[in-house]
């Protein structure tokens, strides 16, 4: 058990170490044609998809930005350089890893985790690919986990170009278009027909460059009754200038395929964290998203499932905790799109310190749903009077035949369980900080034991001090 | 009188869970039978199974009505067949005005000849007899409702539609003493007005005082274990459970194994057309330019489907 | 009374939900189209207890002089200051509020009641109503009296009918306004245009009950607009039922400005045909123990299309304040749409919000209990239908507007509810 808490030693300060940037290539600022066909060039890519960057710069220059959430008036595009290349080339030896970059990661924990419990391991740092190491035996049954840059020129290119940015196009969104235009790094992961993975694959973001923005891009194909657990950690480290991530997570779930999904995510608190997400599930298929979002600046989350075959299933269950100076605007999304397909989402959010917490959601169920069923649980803790939590949650629903519910509360922690905990010798923060962990319970006992401890102390941290 | 309500060998259960052991009852028409136990004995569970509540599942025997076998006969068809029970909580009905609903129940009986001016004054006559204003007709049903109230709500549909059997289940929990002898004497009026048979479930003897009882029934872990006369119920309210409790075999057998399923059958030429259409719904929903992949997913192009 | 002077008018952005989401759904808000073909011709008739018809103005110069009554108690309040101050917000320029967050704070700031005052639909189509009715009608209750007022505003073919009703209720007063909105002598495939707006201040401990009931023939579109403004203790209630129309657009928005104010909605609603109704409730809860309660029940039936937007809106301040909404659709037919966006917003701790929603299919527990009294399933949905027009008919505040139930129930239904010794009881189906 010693092993599994390594990562459970991880606190803020660990988080803010700062290496050197010597010697690392940067781009020009500001986003050119130019500069989209330097990064393709450099990284050596097939011709279609230099043509997927155009065209997607193309749409990002012509999309406005959105009216209706956090404001990112404080992100300046012409000085996010996008492209950050750490003088190192992949390695899938940990020992030939650099030594400031390893430095880092053996400070996160990641190595030791692996060692002790994880099937693989993928670190970005930066906008490359570090390090990708898979167990023996995974690969042995044919799953895949590699760098996706490095897998465009494997045998599984085709099979990319077959699902990259497929779900995810450049037209969703703003960012989903600057995505498309400089994406770089990331994982592919490729789990072949009716293999179960016993343990989870992990991989880890982490941003150092000042002023810097991680756009990788995830792909993740689980064929027909195979079955994975995907852990995604991501942190940076504090600068004053503002940090943009505008990740791509597309996710194919096969035939009574299972995957999980989890993430927690801490950035530094001058993130612009804008990533999108979403999930696909044929007939039968499962995609249970488990989301904590704890850091960032401004914070657009919302995973999106496709529920498009018979009786597929999706399940979200999420935290957000907004403190000082965030504003964090997450949720779900749903798409109901195939008979007798079954969705639900069960949401925690806690404000505190002038923090904004949005829950916002999208429940569609169209008109091939016949026999969906979906519930959507919600709930708000205000910490204080100053703070702000807003839920938003739409539904749409155009087949009668469906079954829709939709649950939301909002309030603080009860008197009365303050009360209840002081009169039995716990000091009134001690107390507070117990409520607010059991509120987040249901998200906690998702996540694996040492993301779960590192969740709880996230929370105690943010809980300090909050007795005024 | 023949036999109206035939229970043989009746064994029924929630998902994996037996709940009802080789249950036979027969009710004659005109008959007042009493089913007592203690809780959890499944007395509710047999009135729900009679009635045809989805909920439980036959497993064993048969449930017949007037000679007719209505073991695999839906709950509305049950209802029309002449059974009634009598709902402990009745759920509230937002958006349907008792009157709307009463009109509603009655049309399903031709028989009744309830129609205009004649259902008008058939429910002033019953209201007035339970005790009832009449505006509770223009209320939703069951909606802001007392228990009370509730109860009286189910002997109204009792007196109004006259079922050839009704099963009252605990109808007399949580009364006071006014609505109990309310309730009480709708009883009795059902009992005189059509002969109708009645199977009371109950805890306790105070609604029984005002009629007589023909048979009582003692039921313990899912089993009838005794059967006997009016005294019957006498000598429960005396003595209490304890001896049929000791002598009953012991709570639910284990579930039986359904048996797990086969192993997954792999069919490649299924799976190798999955594989096409999957990415023929996904290359429709990219890039299409269209804008939200939502719009490729709408229901004409079926992705999956 | 003449020709509508403008062309083809659209009013964009009405019923428009504070807080906006994504826009792809088309549910921010909605457009509101009034032909240019249609003559303005206000058929109204008013019915007014005497002594409580009031000249126009007098809303206005209420809400000015209630503006020193909340700049007295403002100080009280806690004062707003975007969010806290402290160094790690300072760091990144503050909290990257959204627009409408940003919006909201500035109109707190400004601490103006006139400004805050809106009505649901929109000030647009409030204008255009109001222009259309010509004069007012106004009603002011004195301390303690008992007003009564009823409003029926008919659809006439080819015309463009409205009123514009101000209640101004007087301390510990009472006033009932019932608003009929009917086209009984509409000739047939008819088409038309009908509104009211209506806006309402409640004076200290004041009741205002208002019911709404539109019966409109098919042809016909409406606009139900109301703004609402309650000081310490008002108990306002609102019941509106639509049943009838064609494009039907009901918006209301609360300031629940005094503390210990409450506000009810009972909404009901059938949708028939190819009926589009579209809903927006804006309940802002400024005073300490306010208290909204929103329950909207419906039948989608047909290829009917109906969206409801609800936000409560927990104003920080408003300790102890409660906000409810519960909504039930019931989808009865293929090709129906529903739309449903239930809102909190939340800038005050010491409160309680709660919303819900079930959408779909008569529930499995009611479905039960229906078919043991021997209805089937499509016979249970049937009954909720027609119940609707049985609902209406005991909610009917006038012989008018219960006739038109009636008319309407043998349009959509084929049969009267209006049961007497002639007619046979089909019950359902």
């Amino acid at each position: 058990m010693a092993a599994r808490t390594q990562v459970a030693d991880i606190n803020r300060e660990l988080y803010d170490f700062v290496k050197s940037e010597e010697g690392s290539y940067r781009a020009h600022a500001g986003l050119t044609e130019d500069i989209v066909r330097e990064i393709s060039a450099r990284k050596n890519e097939p011709s279609w998809m230099l043509e997927l960057r155009l065209k997607s710069l193309a749409i990002y220059h012509e999309t406005p930005v959105s009216d209706w959430g956090p404001s990112i008036d404080g992100l300046d595009m012409d000085n996010i350089v996008t492209y950050v290349k750490p003088l190192t080339e992949q390695e899938s030896n940990w020992d030939d890893v650099p030594e400031d970059i390893k430095d880092t990661f053996e400070r996160l924990g990641i190595p030791q985790a692996e060692r002790a419990y994880l099937a693989g391991v993928g670190a970005q740092y930066d906008s490359e690919l570090v390090y990708h190491n898979i167990q023996k035996s995974a690969a042995e049954q044919g799953v895949v986990y590699s760098g996706i840059e490095e897998a465009l020129h494997g045998p599984h290119a085709e099979r990319i170009r077959e699902h990259f940015m497929k779900l995810i196009t450049p037209r969703d969104h703003k960012f989903a278009a600057l995505h498309g235009a400089v994406w770089s790094g990331g994982s592919f992961v490729y789990v072949p027909k009716g293999v179960h993975m016993d343990y989870p694959l992990q991989s880890y973001f982490r941003l150092n460059a000042k002023g810097a923005g991680q756009f990788e891009h995830t792909l993740i194909i689980v064929e027909d009754d195979a079955d994975l657990h995907f852990i995604e950690g991501c942190s940076a480290p504090k600068y004053n200038v503002a940090n943009l991530h505008a990740g791509a997570v597309e996710l194919f779930v096969g035939k009574r395929a299972h995957l999980r999904y989890s993430t927690i995510e801490n950035w530094s608190k001058n993130m612009y964290n804008l990533n999108t997400k979403r999930a696909r599930c044929d007939e039968q298929g499962q995609i249970e998203w488990i989301s904590g979002s704890f850091g960032s600046h401004v914070g657009y989350l919302y995973p999106m499932s496709i529920l498009a075959g018979r009786k597929a299933q999706s399940s979200f269950t999420g935290i957000t905790f907004a403190g000082a100076g965030q504003n964090l605007d997450t949720g779900c999304k749903v798409v109901l799109a195939a008979p007798q397909t079954t969705a639900s989402i069960e949401t925690k959010s806690i404000s505190k310190d002038g923090g904004i917490s949005t829950f916002r959601s999208s429940v569609v169920a169209t008109p091939a749903a016949t026999g969906s069923a979906c519930t959507v649980s919600c709930q708000s803790l205000m910490l204080d009077d100053r703070s702000r939590s807003d839920t938003i949650p739409a539904m749409d629903i155009r087949c009668e035949d469906v079954s829709i519910g939709h649950e939301a509360t909002i309030g603080r922690i009860s008197d009365d369980k303050v009360f209840y905990l002081m009169s039995r010798g716990i000091s009134e923060e001690e107390a507070r900080t117990i409520i607010v962990n059991g509120f987040a319970e249901p998200v906690s006992k998702e996540l694996p034991l040492e993301y779960a401890v590192e969740m709880n102390n996230l929370i105690k941290l943010e809980m300090e001090g909050a007795i005024g | 009188m023949g036999e109206l309500l035939k229970i043989r060998g009746l064994c029924a259960g929630a998902g994996d869970k037996p709940i009802l052991h080789d249950v036979d009852l027969t009710v004659g028409a005109g008959e007042t039978h009493v089913l007592m136990g203690p809780n959890g004995a499944g007395k509710s569970t047999l009135g729900q199974v009679i009635m045809g509540d989805p909920e439980y599942t036959v497993t064993a025997g048969s449930i017949g009505l007037a000679g007719e076998d209505i073991t695999e006969k839906a709950v509305d068809y049950r209802s029309r067949a002449g059974l009634f029970m009598s709902f402990q909580a009745p759920v509230e009905v937002p958006g349907v005005p008792l009157n709307s609903f009463l009109r509603a129940i009655v049309a399903q009986h031709e028989e009744l000849k309830l129609k205009g001016k004649r259902y008008k004054k058939r429910v002033a006559e019953i209201m007035q007899q339970l005790d009832m204003d009449e505006k509770y007709l223009n209320r939703e049903l069951n909606v802001g409702f007392s228990g009370g109230e509730k109860k009286k709500v189910e002997m109204l549909q009792l007196l109004l539609l006259q079922p050839k059997l009704a099963i009252l289940d605990e109808t007399d929990s949580g009364l006071d003493v006014d609505a109990l002898a309310i309730v009480s004497r709708a009883i009795s009026m059902y009992r005189e007005s059509c002969d109708g048979s009645l199977i009371i479930i109950t805890h306790q003897k105070r609604l029984l005082e005002h009629f007589d009882v023909d048979r009582t029934h003692i039921m313990v872990n899912g089993r009838l274990v005794e059967t006997g006369d009016a005294s019957l119920v006498d000598d429960i309210n005396e003595n209490g459970f304890e001896r049929f409790i000791k002598a009953a075999p012991a709570a639910s057998a284990p579930a039986e194994s359904e048996g797990d399923s086969a192993p997954a059958h792999f069919d490649v030429a299924a799976a190798l057309e999955h594989m096409e259409e999957a990415l023929a719904a996904a290359d429709a929903a990219a890039l299409k330019d269209t804008g939200h992949p939502l719009d490729a997913l709408s229901a004409d192009q079926k992705p999956g489907a | 009374m003449g020709d509508w002077v403008e062309k083809n008018t659209v009013l964009e952005g009405a019923n428009a939900m504070p807080a906006p989401t994504w826009h792809y759904l088309k549910m921010n808000d909605v457009s509101i189209e009034v032909p240019a073909s249609l003559r303005v011709e206000p058929a109204v008739a008013t019915a007014v207890s005497e002594q409580a018809v009031a000249p126009a103005g007098t809303f206005e110069y209420s809400l000015a002089m209630l503006q020193s009554w909340w700049d007295a108690r403002w100080p009280s309040r806690v004062p707003i200051s975007g969010a806290g101050a402290d160094d790690a917000e300072a760091a990144y320029g503050g909290t990257a509020q959204s627009a409408y967050q940003r919006n909201a704070d500035a109109l707190e700031a400004s601490q103006s009641l006139e400004a805050a005052f809106a009505t649901g639909v929109g000030a647009d189509a409030a204008g255009l109503l109001a222009q259309a009715a010509g004069d007012p009608i106004v009603i002011a209750s004195d301390e303690g009296q008992n007003v009564r007022a009823t409003v029926t505003v008919l659809g006439v073919a080819d015309a463009f009918s409205s009123a514009a009703i101000d209640v101004v209720a007087g301390m510990n007063s009472t006033v009932n306004l019932d608003i009929v909105v009917d086209s009984p002598e509409a000739p047939e495939n008819a088409a038309g245009f009908t509104g009211t707006t209506v806006r309402v201040l409640a004076g200290f401990g004041a009741k205002v009950n208002i019911r709404r009931m539109q019966t409109l023939d098919a042809g016909f579109d409406d606009i139900d607009d109301l703004g609402i403004l309650t000081t310490d203790g008002a108990r306002i209630t609102v019941s509106q039922t639509v049943l009838g129309g064609n494009r039907t657009f009901t918006g209301l928005a609360a300031d629940l400005r005094g503390d210990k104010s409450r506000l009810d909605i009972d909404l009901h609603y059938l949708g028939h045909g190819e009926q589009a109704h579209d809903f927006n409730y804006v309940v802002r809860h400024h005073g300490r123990e306010t208290e909204c309660d929103i329950q909207a029940n419906g039948v989608l039936a047909g290829k009917s299309r109906k969206t409801l937007r609800g936000t409560i809106d927990l104003i920080r301040g408003c300790k102890g304040a409660q906000g409810n909404e519960r909504e039930t659709v019931l989808l009865v037919d293929k090709g129906v749409q529903n739309r449903t966006v239930p809102v909190i917003l939340c800038n005050e701790d010491d409160v309680a919000g709660n919303h819900g929603a079930t959408i779909g299919h008569v529930n499995a527990e009611q479905l039960h209990y229906l078919r043991t009294r021997g209805l089937s399933e499509k016979q249970a949905e049937a009954l909720f239908l027609e119940s609707s027009f049985d609902f209406a008919l005991g909610a009917a505040p006038t012989e008018q507007a219960a006739a038109g139930v009636d008319r309407l129930a043998r349009a959509v239904l084929g049969r009267s509810v209006v049961l007497d010794e002639s007619e046979p009881t089909e019950g359902s189906r």
